[in-house]
């Protein structure tokens, strides 16, 4: 820290103090005792308390202009990946040096050991860039990533930083997959707050919160999708023991 | 939900010294690098000397108010360094060279043709009036500012005692990649800022969108400790967080005045004030307009700086309904409207002595007068109304408004006299943000 920094971090913390005790002459009754660590269980619709969580995260994701595919296996999984590729269609320049396969999609992946294993089934013509410079990111069709948590009231994903590189694939791609376990859903935000918290891998530098794609109304009020982040959320929930499709 | 935000908010404040230093040191101990600030001067100083040993040239920029309050574009672009708004009502103003009039909503005054042509002339895209081809448009343009930038340069939503986490709300992905993609991150963070505990964020998630938008939560929010552990791992090499007085430690001198810095900025009292929606963001002529603005503003700059500000209100008490952490606005503008009348009570706010009473209660019905004399103003005021008043008069709230439109018939009646008069949309703002949520 600076000098000048110094001395105004003194000046400032004396401020906060000195004008701190002359409001004290004012107080009434005194300062709120203090907060103690609480979990709000959030105030949810009737019902939704007895949902099962991965029902009420879809809703909620769908609410949010969010796709949702629940798959029971990662063979199931990869191909609910392989359709969304093959649905895009490829924006940037050729995939491969040479130029010859133009139309072939890039997608940009987290280096996730379930988005590989899922990435080993599928049959596709694109091309996997598991960790793109920052110039070949801006031409990726496709993010894939796996979220940490997920809370399902507000149909959130929740990403760790400390846990894949996920933190550009799912945000600069138009088209970003998420991909989660069944058991990491969890009912309320204070439940995942907590446990990324109290993560093994401490609290991650980053952690993203994301529900729904980017949107904007800033131009009269409108709503347009996909601003500056992905317009296209897709999360797949690998859930053991859902019924077959 | 709002009693438990405003008892957190009320308790960081009566203790902020010590959850201010908790912060700092967490947040250190995380690798942030930490500055503190005395005023706006001095928050450019920090930065522009980074920027300049490391020959950083070029920044962008996510909203934040706090960099609005202190000018710090004008600071930046003095010193040789290229600014560029990456959020995109921020972005359009700044391609306008004009300022905001919504802290959530910037260009809230501007219409479609306005922005569609601004493009045509400043990026040089076909004619449209499609707003998805505008935006697709600014997302072209900002991405290559983003694959250019030295630094990003964002605010804070709050920040947490705890663990030394800054917590950024957004919907567009401007922020992510403003704080993700360049070698420096800058977040500049108002002292009120701080939480005290991690678990506290769950409320303030909530609450802030839900006031502001109507939406649940925001798309987007960025949770940041510290700098990046691992050379190869994502994000920034350097993130230096600045804390940032400002005249807002000075406001803890009395309860009354000290509610202000319980605010979070999340727009609602703008949208619920009938003054505003009558008179525009710009006619404050201050960073922050509407009914917060007219609180803070004199509290930042000096009371004797803008005496009209805590005038320019009905004290209908519509934005202490709509505020998610209970701040009085209307007691807070008596309070400093007697500071005006009385000359300073508490002695540090107003530098020039008493001023009389002449500034009185009908300054607010010249604000009026004025803004529906000006035609730009007039078509902002619809725009406004046609979006907000709806909301106003279900909940019981437009006797008040049209008794004040009544006074103003004449020059208003001689105005439309020969246009015509725009009707009023049928969707409030919050009907249109909940049905825009539902679109699949
Ligand atoms: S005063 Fe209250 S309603 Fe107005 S912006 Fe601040 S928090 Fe929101």
């Amino acid at each position: 820290m600076t000098e000048t920094s110094l001395e105004a971090r003194r000046e400032i913390l004396s401020s906060i103090r000195e004008h701190l005790a002359e409001s004290k002459r004012f107080d009434t009754q005194d300062v709120h005792p203090p907060t103690t660590a609480r979990r709000t269980t959030s105030k949810s619709v009737a019902g939704d308390r007895d949902k099962p969580v991965i029902e009420l995260f879809r809703h909620a994701l769908e609410a949010v202009s969010g796709h949702c595919s629940i798959v029971r296996t990662i063979d199931e999984a990869a191909q609910a990946v392989q359709e969304i590729v093959a649905e895009r269609k490829a924006s940037g320049p050729p995939a491969t040096a040479g130029g010859s396969d133009s139309h072939s999609r890039r997608v940009a992946v987290s280096d996730s050991a379930l988005v590989r294993a899922i990435l080993g089934r599928v049959k596709t013509e694109a091309a996997f860039l598991d960790s793109p410079s920052q110039a070949e990111l801006f031409d990726c069709d496709v993010g894939i990533t796996c979220a940490q948590w997920a809370i399902a009231e507000t149909g959130t994903l929740v990403l760790e930083s400390e846990r894949e590189r996920n933190r550009l694939a799912s945000l600069v791609p138009p088209v970003h997959v998420a991909i989660i376990e069944a058991s990491r859903i969890r009912r309320s935000m204070s439940e995942v707050l907590e446990l990324i918290k109290k993560s093994d891998v401490g609290l991650s530098r980053a952690v993203t919160f994301i529900t729904g794609p980017s949107r904007t109304s800033d131009i009269e009020l409108t709503l347009a999708i996909g601003v500056h982040g992905p317009g296209e959320l897709h999360v797949i929930v690998i859930d053991e023991a859902a019924p077959p499709a | 939900m709002r009693d438990q935000a405003r008892a957190i908010k009320d308790e960081t404040l009566a203790h902020l010294d010590r959850y201010l230093e908790q912060f700092a040191g967490n947040a250190e101990r995380a690798g942030a690098r930490i500055h503190w600030a005395r005023d706006g001067r001095e928050v450019s100083n920090i930065i522009i000397e980074l920027l300049h040993e490391r020959n950083a040239k070029r920044v962008v920029k996510s909203k934040s108010m706090a960099t609005e309050e202190i000018h710090l574009n004008d600071a930046l672009e003095e010193a040789g360094i290229e600014t560029v708004e990456t959020d995109l009502g921020e972005w359009i103003i700044q391609l306008a060279h004009e300022t905001p009039s919504h802290i959530v909503v910037p260009a809230i005054h501007k219409s479609k043709k306005q922005i569609a042509d601004l493009f045509v002339e400043k990026i040089g895209i076909e004619p449209t009036d499609d707003v998805d081809k505008l935006t697709g448009a600014a997302r072209r343009v900002l991405r290559q500012r983003f694959a250019e930038a030295d630094a990003g340069i964002s605010g804070v939503n709050f920040g947490v005692a705890e663990t030394g986490t800054i917590l950024i709300l957004e919907n567009e992905g401007n922020i992510r990649l403003t704080t993700s993609l360049p070698k420096i991150h800058f977040a500049l963070m108002g002292i009120e800022k701080v939480i005290p505990r991690f678990a506290d964020i769950d409320v303030f998630l909530k609450l802030l969108p839900r006031s502001g938008t109507g939406q649940q939560l925001t798309t987007y929010q960025s949770l940041i400790t510290g700098q990046k552990k691992r050379p190869e791992d994502e994000g920034p090499e350097e993130l230096h967080i600045i804390l940032m007085d400002n005249g807002r430690s000075r406001m803890l001198a009395h309860p009354v005045t000290r509610q202000s810095l319980a605010c979070i900025r999340c727009g609602a009292c703008l949208n619920a004030c009938p003054v505003y929606q009558q008179i525009g963001g710009h006619a404050y002529g201050s960073v922050y307009p509407g009914p917060i603005g007219a609180v803070i503003t004199p509290q930042l700059i000096g009371i004797s700086k803008a005496t009209q500000l805590p005038y320019a209100s009905s004290l209908c008490g519509a934005c202490r309904e709509v505020c998610p952490v209970k701040i009085d606005i209307p007691a807070l503008l008596l309070h400093l409207r007697s500071e005006i009348v009385e000359g300073s009570a508490s002695g540090s706010v107003d530098e020039q002595g008493p001023v009389k009473r002449k500034f009185s209660e009908h300054l607010a019905f010249r604000l009026y007068a004025f803004a529906w004399s000006r035609r730009r103003l007039y078509e902002w005021s619809a725009r406004i109304a046609r979006l907000f008043q709806r909301a106003a008069v279900r909940q019981g709230r437009i006797g008040k408004v049209s008794g004040l439109i009544a006074k103003l018939a004449p020059p208003l009646g001689a105005w439309t006299a020969g246009r015509d008069a725009r009707p009023i949309a049928p969707r409030t703002f919050r009907e249109q943000w909940r049905a825009d949520s539902e679109i699949k």
